[in-house]
């Protein structure tokens, strides 16, 4: 499974736990955005450490919400 | 003596609250087996409360739109249920928790996240149309009474009383918000900030009281006026409370931990071996403070019920974070981080007559929170600012940009 991260802006409040979980897929500018690629497993625990449930995980393949 | 079967009664985690929901589906996500089980005094799955005040009060959203999950959630990931249950005690020897209706439940670790109750007004006991916004049932109760023209009254002007007055001005409602201090919130955000509260909610239509204390009231069955100290009167329809919440522990009282707020670290541990808590019922530990501080913030359940599943599966709990909530009213954005307490300078950037400025709180030169009004996007920069520690913050507040910044006390 390869997992693509989105980030719902709206709902990021740039607390910035998703670049410290995974600095190669995330970076804070204004809010929260995706600058990169990580494994499945760091994706996920960056989409779980992130308190406003601001990113989606999604299966490229499927399509599928993979998180939340 | 551990006998073999135990290990079968997995994780007990009391209240269906944020804090509840995320802990049970980062076990279930990190492959923990044992059985997972949600015991929940309401009678509805795990919801989402901060829409209570705003699209649910308002008729914009149902229950079925706050819900974190659907049923069929709970059924494939073996997380069991358990509604309209109240935990009414705790044998931490023996690892049972104890329920109202004469049953226990065994636990092999149990989640204590029971969240906190509104404080009530005995002058308002018994009236129907007189209640609290906690629940999704007071927030169906709230949308019956938003009948345009018609008079609501809010007791509190904290954040629950500010969003329950913009929602029910943009249904129509008369609203007169009904305030003890002289000044909302001035305690925590300052007093130029509890001045520009006022002004924006009256502004919007809402008659605000400060510095005015219920006193009595008087109807048949429902509310029909309110009596303030010093005489005044108001007729209204409605009556909703906002005057704070207390952690809802009180069951807990027998084991050793305190029902005023469970201590916690930042694993979520209490000092009752195999008992966590998590959410408003819990008092955590922040380091920055040195104490055990309780939040009442949405954010903070969200990380601690995360913090718990992951003690609970051996793992390290994440750095502790900066207390940090927002509110959304009349279509404003209020966000706020850090500790504000104690503050002794505030710096204003923006304007605060057009809705759309940043506070900066320093401390000793220091910053150490800030509030930003419709400003999402300015909140990474301030969040870091008073995240970097200390030494050569002066400079960095300077370099912070803040056109119009003036020392207003």
């Amino acid at each position: 499974m390869t997992l693509i991260a989105t980030i719902d802006e709206g709902a990021c409040s740039a607390h910035g736990d998703c670049v410290s979980v995974a600095p190669g897929a995330f970076a804070l500018e204004e809010t929260a955005v995706v600058i990169g690629t990580a494994t499945d497993e760091e994706l996920i625990a960056a989409a779980e450490a992130c308190p406003a449930l601001a990113i989606t995980l999604t299966d490229a393949d499927t399509g599928a919400v993979a998180f939340p | 003596m551990r006998r073999r079967g135990r290990a079968a009664c997995g994780v007990v985690i009391v209240g269906g609250g944020l804090a509840a929901q995320r802990c049970a589906e980062t076990l279930r996500r990190r492959g923990y087996e044992a059985p997972v089980r949600i015991v929940c005094a309401e009678a509805e799955a795990p919801y989402d409360r901060p829409p209570l005040s705003k699209d649910v009060a308002a008729g914009a959203a149902d229950s079925a739109a706050v819900r974190f999950q659907d049923a069929g959630w709970y059924a494939d990931n073996g997380v069991e249920l358990l509604l309209d249950r109240t935990a009414t005690g705790l044998d931490a020897t023996a690892r049972r928790l104890e329920l109202g209706d004469g049953g226990s439940l065994g636990y092999d670790e149990l989640v204590i996240a029971t969240g906190a109750a509104p404080r009530a007004l005995p002058v308002l006991a018994g009236y129907e149309n007189a209640f609290p916004l906690r629940t999704l049932g007071d927030a169906r109760r709230l949308r019956a009474e938003l009948c345009p023209g018609s008079h609501l009254a809010i007791v509190g002007a904290g954040f629950i009383g500010q969003e329950v007055a913009a929602t029910a001005r943009g249904r129509g409602v008369e609203v007169t918000l009904i305030e003890a201090l002289e000044l909302p919130l001035a305690g925590i955000l300052g007093a130029e900030v509890g001045r520009w509260i006022v002004n924006l909610h009256r502004d919007e239509g809402v008659r605000v009281l400060t510095g005015a204390r219920l006193e009595s009231a008087r109807g048949n069955g429902r509310v029909e006026e309110l009596r303030l100290d010093g005489g005044v009167t108001l007729g209204c329809d409605a009556v909703v409370v906002g005057i704070g919440v207390a952690p809802a522990a009180s069951w807990v009282a027998d084991s050793g931990l305190d029902p005023a707020g469970i201590a916690i670290d930042a694993s979520g541990r209490t000092k009752v071996s195999h008992v966590y808590a998590a959410g408003d019922v819990s008092r955590p530990f922040d380091p920055r403070l040195g104490e055990h501080v309780r939040t009442e913030h949405w954010d903070a359940a969200s990380r601690q019920g995360v913090a718990v599943a992951t003690a609970i599966l051996g793992g390290e709990p994440r750095p502790v974070a900066l207390p940090s909530f927002w509110s959304d009213q009349y279509g404003i954005r209020v966000q706020y981080v850090g500790h504000a307490a104690g503050a002794d300078e505030t710096w204003v950037s923006g304007d605060p007559d057009d809705r759309d400025f940043h506070v900066l709180y320093r401390r000793g030169g220091r910053p150490v929170a800030a509030l930003t009004i419709d400003r999402p996007r300015k909140l990474a920069a301030l969040r870091q600012l008073i995240e970097s520690d200390g030494a050569g913050n002066a400079a960095a507040a300077d370099r912070h940009e803040s056109p119009t910044k003036e020392m207003i006390r």
